[in-house]
């Protein structure tokens, strides 16, 4: 897409950069033509700047030679929204991954885009903190990738997501200039474009530095596993809980497929004739925390529960929770290849939803395993397939896109926490109106970022990009997906 | 006030107000005069549709609008520049879906918190906030303004709270963001840009909200200290010990004497939850301090007081390590003042002050890494010292271009660059 000559690009982002960190040779640039999706693309050239003004001089550069910026953390995305779809410069982040300050006192932990998400957690846990959002993929994403796409998590159901815990940004804008929107302060007054480039998959700003909010950790803590016949009990149980006053942090749900995958492997103790299981965590004051342990068992037992267990000790908790963890690598073990769906219902719609997904993924001929965060109304579908097979990528995307409108027609979302990215862009219209869509094209050109910032990405349309959605997809798996 | 000799001739614009909208929806205009400015018009809609055609039309012909429903918070933001229709939103008072199992409720934007509070207590629920000055604050007041009080920074606040909205826009359009889902990153988060933006984007409509179950039990309870250093350091002991809080105040001898209590250095704690867990923060608290049952009425004395718009009213955002400085400068200035430490949050109360020393509390907060926003003072005052906390007024501008090009809403409420 370059107009100038690639080699003046490459020559100027070297000599902002060093020789060293601009990769442009064919052979190196392979290596970023895709995240932890599907479409594939390459770069024009990838450049690994090590500070603020490192970024705003990348972005000058492609500004001046008209190409595109795609930023890029550890490319553990699943929307494609790492993908440099037209070319041009991919700012890859992972050099500034220092942690700047962290700070007990006014619990705030201010850290470069690089950082991986758990060294966070791990930096501040011997000061009694923790940062919250804890996506399945933190061993390996990066903070500035769960601030592009609002990342979430287990734990999404009491502390929120990415966005309640993003104090102030540093950001470089589509113009090269450097801002700094939000404040140490939480919830400062005024316009929040923070918040608004929170989630908004690099398409606004690139961020360079980030104030988080860090919490305590809660003085108690208990996991439940309740085992249960069938989906349908299990999404009952998440209402009676909700019913009877308690919010638990964790409500995470296997469905049968799953647990049959995953038991033989890790030996978590799921009973393997089990229709599903609840994996349930409630925090706090001890006192409070075994009521409310007691309130979740009684609901699970009221919606049909066969067998409840309950850990308090980290490494009964830790074993508990293991089984969840390994879900989806367990999936990859057990299957050529699988399409991870993100679909997001009201929590009351749950049993009717889960029917029909298992409904179209038999008619279609899939093997569908479930495992999501249910307390959020969060569905993970993972659709296996053998890409071997006759027009299966192909079938397993129509079945994709079946169960995102069952999503939409519960009144949900097409996505809760992996973003739109490129994988998406086309079923926004299923959820917004053209009025709807055009205000947030407005807010891409009020940041001037239309043609410059990960363009082709999130809202449907734009110059140049490709239109159709199944053209634009065909998954391929992909060890390790993350949910 | 008002119409003086260089205010536009309106006629035209006027007529086609009325020519638009129902009759029945126009009111007496001078009802709703904000300051030293009379609106020309006021029309009270109750219908959406209705909103968005007047915005048009005023649009169409250059008549700047000023949406309100409660009337709390006309002191804040910088004084208006034009006032020509007032937009009346109380007929928007609808509970439009509110199931709650799902723990979400959405609700029109005209509706008093206190309405949806009743609505939502009938099922064990709530919404968690307590702006100022009182439930009276219409649901899109709270998000337009996006205030709290003692609660911030223990539970979420609007900004966090805020699902999804329909706003209405100056072309006409009616737009909505997010959804009535409580985890969603489909699309751009709009209803954050709307939520603290005084009107500077839209007019909202309705908004989906998270709910959360009613606590079984609260309890309010206060120690004295002799000092405020030693109130802070209580207040931080009771933060870090991580118990079932749902606000933790330093009082100033001064307030501390208003809501009560002796006059003196004051930690005011709230306890919400079980009554198993609040009967254990109770006496994890007796651990460090010694208290007695507090004033349970003094939440409401300090919200009313933050949300008086007669007075001069700061808020100070102040990092936690900087609460005891803060307040005790607001105080040293001549305010009462009173700090919220999980919200880093100082709010100074003063029959009137000077800009030069609203400006050198500004300098102080900015120092200690936080802002200060005025959220009420005379006219004169907030022409002199610019009210708003952080932000960018290049981008502000930039989006207001693209969403209200002509500046028909709350003029003048953002001073920003690119003003045409």
């Amino acid at each position: 897409m370059a107009t100038g000559s690639p080699g003046t690009l490459v020559r100027d982002l070297q000599g902002a950069l060093g020789a060293a960190h601009v990769l442009h040779l064919p052979e190196d640039l392979i290596v970023y033509e895709y995240d932890a999706t599907i479409e594939r693309a390459l770069p024009d050239v990838v450049v690994f700047p090590a500070t603020t003004a490192e970024v705003a001089a990348c972005v000058r550069i492609a500004l001046d030679h008209d190409v595109p910026v795609v930023p890029r953390g550890s490319g553990t995305g699943l929307s494609g929204g790492a993908v440099p779809v037209r070319g041009g410069v991919l700012v890859v982040l992972t050099r500034m991954n220092r942690i700047l300050e962290v700070d007990a006192t006014d619990r705030v932990a201010v850290v470069q885009p690089g950082v991986i998400n758990l060294a966070l957690q791990e930096a501040a846990a011997p000061l009694g903190l923790t940062y919250a959002p804890d996506p399945s993929s933190q061993r390996v994403c990066t903070i500035g990738g769960n601030i592009a796409n609002n990342s979430g998590g287990p734990h999404t159901l009491a502390h929120g997501s990415t966005v309640n815990h993003v104090l102030a940004l540093e950001v470089v804008l589509p113009d090269a200039r450097v801002v700094r929107l939000g404040s140490r302060v939480p919830d400062a007054p005024g316009v929040d474009l923070r918040g608004l480039l929170v989630g908004s998959e690099g398409t606004l700003g690139i961020v360079t530095e980030a104030t988080l909010r860090l919490v305590r950790q809660q003085p108690a803590v208990r996991t439940l596993l309740a085992i249960f016949e069938s989906v349908e009990d299990a999404s009952n149980a998440v209402s009676e809980t909700i019913r009877r006053g308690v919010i638990p942090v964790a409500m995470e749900m296997l469905d049968q497929e799953i647990i049959r995958i995953v038991e033989p492997r890790i030996r978590a103790g799921y009973p393997m004739d089990a229709g599903a299981a609840l994996l349930i965590e409630v925090e706090g004051v001890a006192e409070g925390v075994a009521l409310d342990a007691a309130v979740v068992e009684a609901a699970c037992h009221a919606a049909g529960a066969r067998e409840v267990r309950s850990a308090e000790e980290a490494s009964e908790r830790e074993r508990l929770w293991e089984g969840r963890k390994a879900a989806i690598g367990a999936i990859g073990a057990a299957a050529p290849a699988f399409y991870l769906l993100d679909g997001v219902v009201p929590r009351t719609k749950l049993p009717e939803v889960m029917a029909q997904v298992m409904e179209l993924s038999r008619a279609a001929g899939f093997r569908c395993a479930n495992v999501f965060h249910a307390g959020d109304g969060n569905l993970h579908p993972n659709i296996m397939f053998d890409p071997a097979e006759p027009r299966a990528t192909e079938r397993v995307l129509e079945l994709g896109e079946a169960i995102m409108r069952v999503c939409v027609d519960a009144g949900g979302a097409i996505t809760g926490e992996h973003g739109v990215g490129l994988e998406k862009r086309s079923y926004m219209e299923w959820v917004f109106t053209p009025a709807d869509l055009a205000a947030q094209h407005a807010v891409r050109d009020a940041f001037g970022s239309t043609d410059r910032f990960n363009p082709c990405k999130v809202l449907p349309g734009g110059h140049g990009c490709a239109s159709g959605h199944m053209k634009e997809i065909s998954p391929h798996l992909v060890e390790g997906a993350y949910v | 006030m008002t119409a003086g000799p260089d205010r536009p001739d309106a006629t035209a614009g006027l007529a086609a107000l009325r020519r638009t909208l129902p009759a029945d929806t126009e009111r007496a205009a001078h009802a709703y005069a904000i300051e030293d400015l009379e609106p020309r018009i006021a029309f009270a809609p109750d219908d959406r549709a209705e909103v968005a055609v007047l915005l048009r039309t005023a649009a169409e012909h250059a008549l700047t609008v000023v949406p309100q429903a409660s009337r709390t918070a006309l002191a804040l933001g910088a004084p208006l520049e034009a006032y020509d229709v007032a937009l009346d939103l109380r007929g928007l008072h609808r509970t439009m879906e509110y199931v709650p199992d799902d723990l979400t409720v959405t609700v029109e934007a005209g509706k008093p918190l206190r309405d949806l509070q009743q609505e939502l207590a009938e099922h064990g629920q709530y919404l968690s906030v307590d702006p100022p000055p009182d439930d009276q604050v219409s649901v899109g007041g709270l998000l337009a303004t996006a205030r709290g009080g003692a609660w911030r920074g223990h539970l979420p606040s609007a900004r966090d709270l805020v699902l999804g909205i329909e706003v209405a826009q100056p072309s006409g359009a009616l737009v909505k963001s997010g959804g009535r889902v409580v985890k969603n990153v489909t699309g751009y988060d709009l209803h954050r840009l709307h939520t603290g933006a005084l009107g500077a984007f839209g007019v909202i409509l309705d908004a989906t909200f998270k709910v959360a179950p009613l606590p079984v039990a609260t309890r309010t309870l206060a120690a004295a200290a002799t000092s405020i250093s030693e109130a802070a350091s209580v207040a931080r002991r009771a933060w870090d010990a991580s118990l079932s809080t749902r606000a933790i105040t330093i009082l100033a001898p001064e307030p501390a004497g208003h809501v009560g209590l002796p006059s003196a250095p004051t930690v005011l704690v709230e306890l919400a939850g079980s009554e198993a867990a609040v009967d254990r923060s109770t006496r994890d608290l007796a651990a460090f301090a010694s208290w007695s049952d507090g004033p349970a009425q003094g939440w409401a004395y300090l919200r009313r007081l933050h949300g008086d718009q007669a007075g001069t009213v700061l808020r100070i955002g102040a990092p936690p390590s900087s609460i005891a400085t803060m307040l005790e400068a607001a105080r040293a200035a001549g305010a009462l003042a009173w700090g919220h430490l999980a919200a880093g949050c100082v709010i100074a109360y003063a029959d009137g002050m000077e800009a030069h020393a609203i400006t050198a509390l500004r300098q102080a907060a900015e120092r200690a890494r936080g802002y200060l926003q005025v959220e009420a003072a005379p006219v004169p005052i907030r022409r002199q010292v610019a009210p708003g906390g952080p932000g960018d007024p290049a981008l502000v501008a930039a989006l207001r271009d693209q969403f209200d090009p002509s500046r028909i809403l709350n003029r003048g409420r953002w001073p920003e660059e690119g003003r045409p």
